[in-house]
């Protein structure tokens, strides 16, 4: 006598649903194992005698930000692996491309001396601010108490290593290209020191040292990287009157990863509305990091030449992301 | 093409540390969660992967990859052979995708962990990659899961099991919870990276690999060796970590964080790949014994490995070798013996052939397990199938959460013929903790704190968490009627043992 076998249509755990689960669902939901007891995320000593079931505790059972099962939240782009490293390397192949051009036409030579200028005191040192944003989005990874928003963090975590990988590759390009400058060697020091730097860097760093898993969300995704690189795209378009066409089209084709975070942190926050009270504190926490962004553009776009109103756009475009977050109701 | 190649611009992602400003630096970087050994900054920028890898580059490669392993026909060749397959293959791939898909995913985190927290530029950028690779292994294993669960509904505990209090999930979570997810992000680098992956991935994806591929499963065994690919390139980040921590003067912390990650991984792939390689792939298509395998790949290799960056072997090493050959025997009987507490179908893979292969490549079996299952099969040929299951629940370790069954030539044991069950325990404040063997009380006395809030499955019974009753049990494990395992072959193995006589008869 064989056993009897019998199948199922799908996981019991999305079978309620009634419907046909997508292959995302299938892949990433229910993966988490840190909030099944409040004090002992992980499978060791409960808090407080492990430090890290401690940590875990504060940081996000303790969190105002409160849902009682965000393993529900779900990614509006759907965003897998297989499908992720498709996309990216399709626009990795777009940028190789667009690198491959311009370096044919010495594109980098053709580049004022007034342009340079601004791409060694605003440009190249963005690789420091890709690291930190890169930084945030990791710990978004680990701290996060669902699988689908560690997904959507991981990926966050890709891109934002995508762009400062390609940072680097500009700043070698460019110093080749010219040697007599500081490109490749000044990067870090102009972060640490030029002014127009600073507000991003105190933003970025009181970021990294934001623990609660709530608020360096609130922080990281919906303040600090929406301003960071719509200021970035500010830098691409005035780049195009420079005759830098390179670094517009590049700019422009890391606002689509930017948008791709913007939609799975308005996905967060929509998810996190259907728990009463979050409304109140995620717009406390907009408010508390707003004013620091609103310095770290003002001083950034305020150093880009004919700025034409550039940190006005730019903060246009993050506040109009808050708007569009249904807060305000 | 007029591109820059890796090397000419690589240096530059690399060198991404500044000092910060407008928090301290301990803020941003707590020495509990970046580096409690107190190793300067500088010294961490000298880390220096051996094989580097670009973002671009690295999508490329990926997406190639799972072209190959996502392929309709590949699809269609998998479902058809799962249909045709053996209860030892079914319980087989039970027993690697249950557990896998969410263990696999939430390694994810502990790469972010060190991409967080390490001060290392170039370890921040390889563990990037490491969390995309742990995200395609727990996203490729869950679909290849679920492609078998239209027909075959023990693969739900695929996607179920991640939050259940099933004895097993407890074992597998408590040992990857304390390598790669409660330490510092240096520590959890050197236990995971060197310890676990370097050591111990091989045996899962390269040896059952190979058993895959002479079974005729052509799309797990590509799967598994892709896996294998990205565990490869990741898992060069202790290496560098140890060699700094060597010459900083942290070479007996190395040494430590190596030895407890170590044991505390091979307990699970004692039980995970032991009994798939040794009991659950059919024996014709067995290429290697555990044992084989370990010889070659991990005594041999992790003896060098570790020889050459200045370590020494761990002090439990004889031991250890003893448990290679039996510990996981041991496991088998109570995984069989106890088989409505898991989901799968566990089979006994102890036909008349299969034991004639056992006694061979572990000399004594018979006179050993062997007699195990004589009173097993015994009790099954006379019909007494509820003397195959005990009445007692087992002894759980404290730390490996594993049943405590002693290992032949230890303990009480004297002549390597037969064995005892022996118990190491710890009396520690006010309560007595059991353990499976020297090395995981040796683990647990090393960081009390860290290990003596945890109560076992059998803890939880005896204090009441577990509700009373038939089924409390159970329920607490998650396992509703259905999902409680029965054996895979109905006994029907026991005929196997009737056909000599029979022979013998005529």
């Amino acid at each position: 006598m064989a056993v009897e076998v019998k199948g199922m249509k799908t996981w019991s755990g999305l079978a309620k649903k009634r419907r046909r689960p997508s292959e995302y669902e299938v892949v990433t939901t229910n993966l988490q194992t840190r909030t099944r007891h409040p004090d002992q995320a992980y499978e060791l000593s409960p808090a407080p005698l492990l430090e890290m079931n401690e940590f875990y505790k504060r940081h996000v059972s303790e969190s105002p930000l409160q849902h009682p099962d965000w393993e529900g939240f779900r990614d509006p782009d759907e965003m897998i692996y297989r499908v992720y490293t498709r996309i990216q390397d399709q626009q990795e192949q777009y940028v190789d491309g667009l690198l491959d051009e311009h370096n044919e036409i010495g594109h980098d030579a053709t580049l004022s001396d007034a342009w340079l200028d601004v791409l060694e005191r605003l440009y190249t040192p963005r690789r420091f601010l890709q690291m930190a944003l890169q930084m945030g989005a990791a710990y978004l990874v680990q701290i996060a108490p669902a699988s689908t928003i560690t997904a959507c963090a991981g990926f966050q975590d890709g891109d934002e290593f995508r762009w400062l990988s390609r940072c680097a590759y500009r700043a070698r390009e460019l110093q080749r290209a010219h040697p007599e400058r500081g490109f490749g060697e000044t990067e870090r020091r102009t972060w640490e020191e030029e002014p127009a730097w600073q507000g991003f860097r105190e933003l970025l760093e009181k970021t990294l040292a934001t623990y609660d898993w709530g608020e360096h969300f609130v922080a990281l995704n919906l303040v600090a990287k929406p301003a960071a690189d719509e200021a970035h795209r500010q830098l691409g378009r005035i780049g195009r009157r420079f005759d830098d066409g390179l670094l517009g089209l590049m700019a422009d084709n890391q606002m689509r990863d930017s948008e791709r975070s913007r939609r799975w942190s308005a996905g967060l926050v929509a998810f996190s509305l259907e728990n009463e009270g979050n409304a109140a504190v995620l717009s406390g926490w907009i408010e508390k990091w707003v004013p620091l962004a609103r310095q770290a553009v003002t001083a950034y776009c305020g150093a880009l030449p004919e700025q034409d109103d550039a940190a006005n756009a730019a903060l246009g475009a993050v506040e109009s992301f808050h708007r569009s977050l249904g807060l305000d109701a | 093409m007029a591109l820059l190649e890796m090397h000419e611009w690589y240096d530059l992602a690399r060198d991404t540390n500044w000092t910060p400003g407008y928090v301290a630096e301990d803020e941003i970087f707590p020495p509990e969660l970046s580096d409690p050994f107190g190793i300067s900054v500088e010294q961490w920028e000298t880390f220096d992967e051996p094989y580097k890898v670009c973002y671009r580059d690295y999508v490329e490669t990926q997406r190639d990859k799972d072209i190959g392993a996502y392929s309709v026909k590949s699809a269609l060749a998998r479902a058809d052979f799962f249909k045709k397959a053996s209860p030892h293959w079914k319980a087989l791939l039970a027993l690697h995708f249950s557990p896998i898909g969410f263990a696999e995913f939430h390694s994810a985190s502990a790469f972010a962990r060190m991409t967080r927290f390490s001060r290392a530029p170039g370890m921040r950028n390889m563990a990037t990659f490491g969390t995309l690779d742990e995200m395609r292994h727990g996203q490729i294993q869950m679909y290849f899961a679920y492609e078998f669960i239209k027909q075959d509904r023990v693969f739900d505990w695929a996607h179920k099991s991640s939050k259940t209090e099933n004895w097993i999930i407890i074992s597998l979570r408590h040992a990857l919870d304390d390598v790669e997810h409660t330490r510092d992000a240096i520590s959890a680098a050197i236990m995971t990276n060197f310890a676990f992956e370097q050591c111990f991935t091989n045996l899962q994806f390269i040896g059952l690999s190979a058993d895959a591929a002479k079974a005729g499963d052509h799309t797990f065994a590509t799967m598994l060796q892709s896996i294998q690919t990205d565990e490869a390139r990741h898992a060069q980040i202790g290496t560098p970590l140890i060699q700094i921590m060597i010459e900083n003067g942290r070479k007996a912390e190395a040494q430590q964080l190596v030895d407890v990650g170590f044991w505390r991984i091979w307990k699970q792939f004692s039980a995970l790949s032991g009994i798939s390689m040794d009991y659950y792939t059919p024996l014709e298509f067995r290429e290697h014994s555990l044992k084989e395998f370990m010889h070659e790949w991990v005594v041999d290799q992790f003896g060098r490995n570790i020889k050459a960056l200045g370590l020494d072997l761990p002090w439990y090493w004889d031991y250890f070798l003893h448990d290679i050959e039996t510990f996981h025997h041991c496991q088998q009987i109570g995984i069989y013996v106890y088989r409505a507490t898991q989901w799968w179908r566990p089979i006994a893979c102890t036909s008349p052939a299969e034991r004639d292969w056992l006694e061979e490549k572990y000399p004594g079996w018979n006179d050993t397990y062997g007699k195990c299952w004589d009173v097993v099969a015994d009790n099954i040929r006379e019909g007494r199938f509820e003397r195959t299951v005990p009445v007692v629940p087992p002894l759980i370790c404290n730390m490996c959460g594993l049943e405590v069954t002693g290992v032949a030539g230890v303990g009480r044991q004297v002549d390597g013929r037969t064995w005892n069950a022996t118990n190491f325990h710890l009396d520690h404040e006010g309560r007595r903790y059991h353990f499976c063997s020297e090395p995981c009380k040796w683990v647990f006395e090393l960081e009390p704190a860290r290990y003596q809030g945890h109560r076992s499955i059998i803890d939880r019974v005896l204090d009441g968490t577990v509700p009373p009753g038939p089924d409390g049990f159970y329920e607490y494990m998650g396992q509703s009627f259905e999902e409680r395992g029965v054996c895979g072959y109905d006994y029907q193995w026991i005929d196997g043992y009737d056909m000599p006589r029979a022979a013998a008869a005529e």
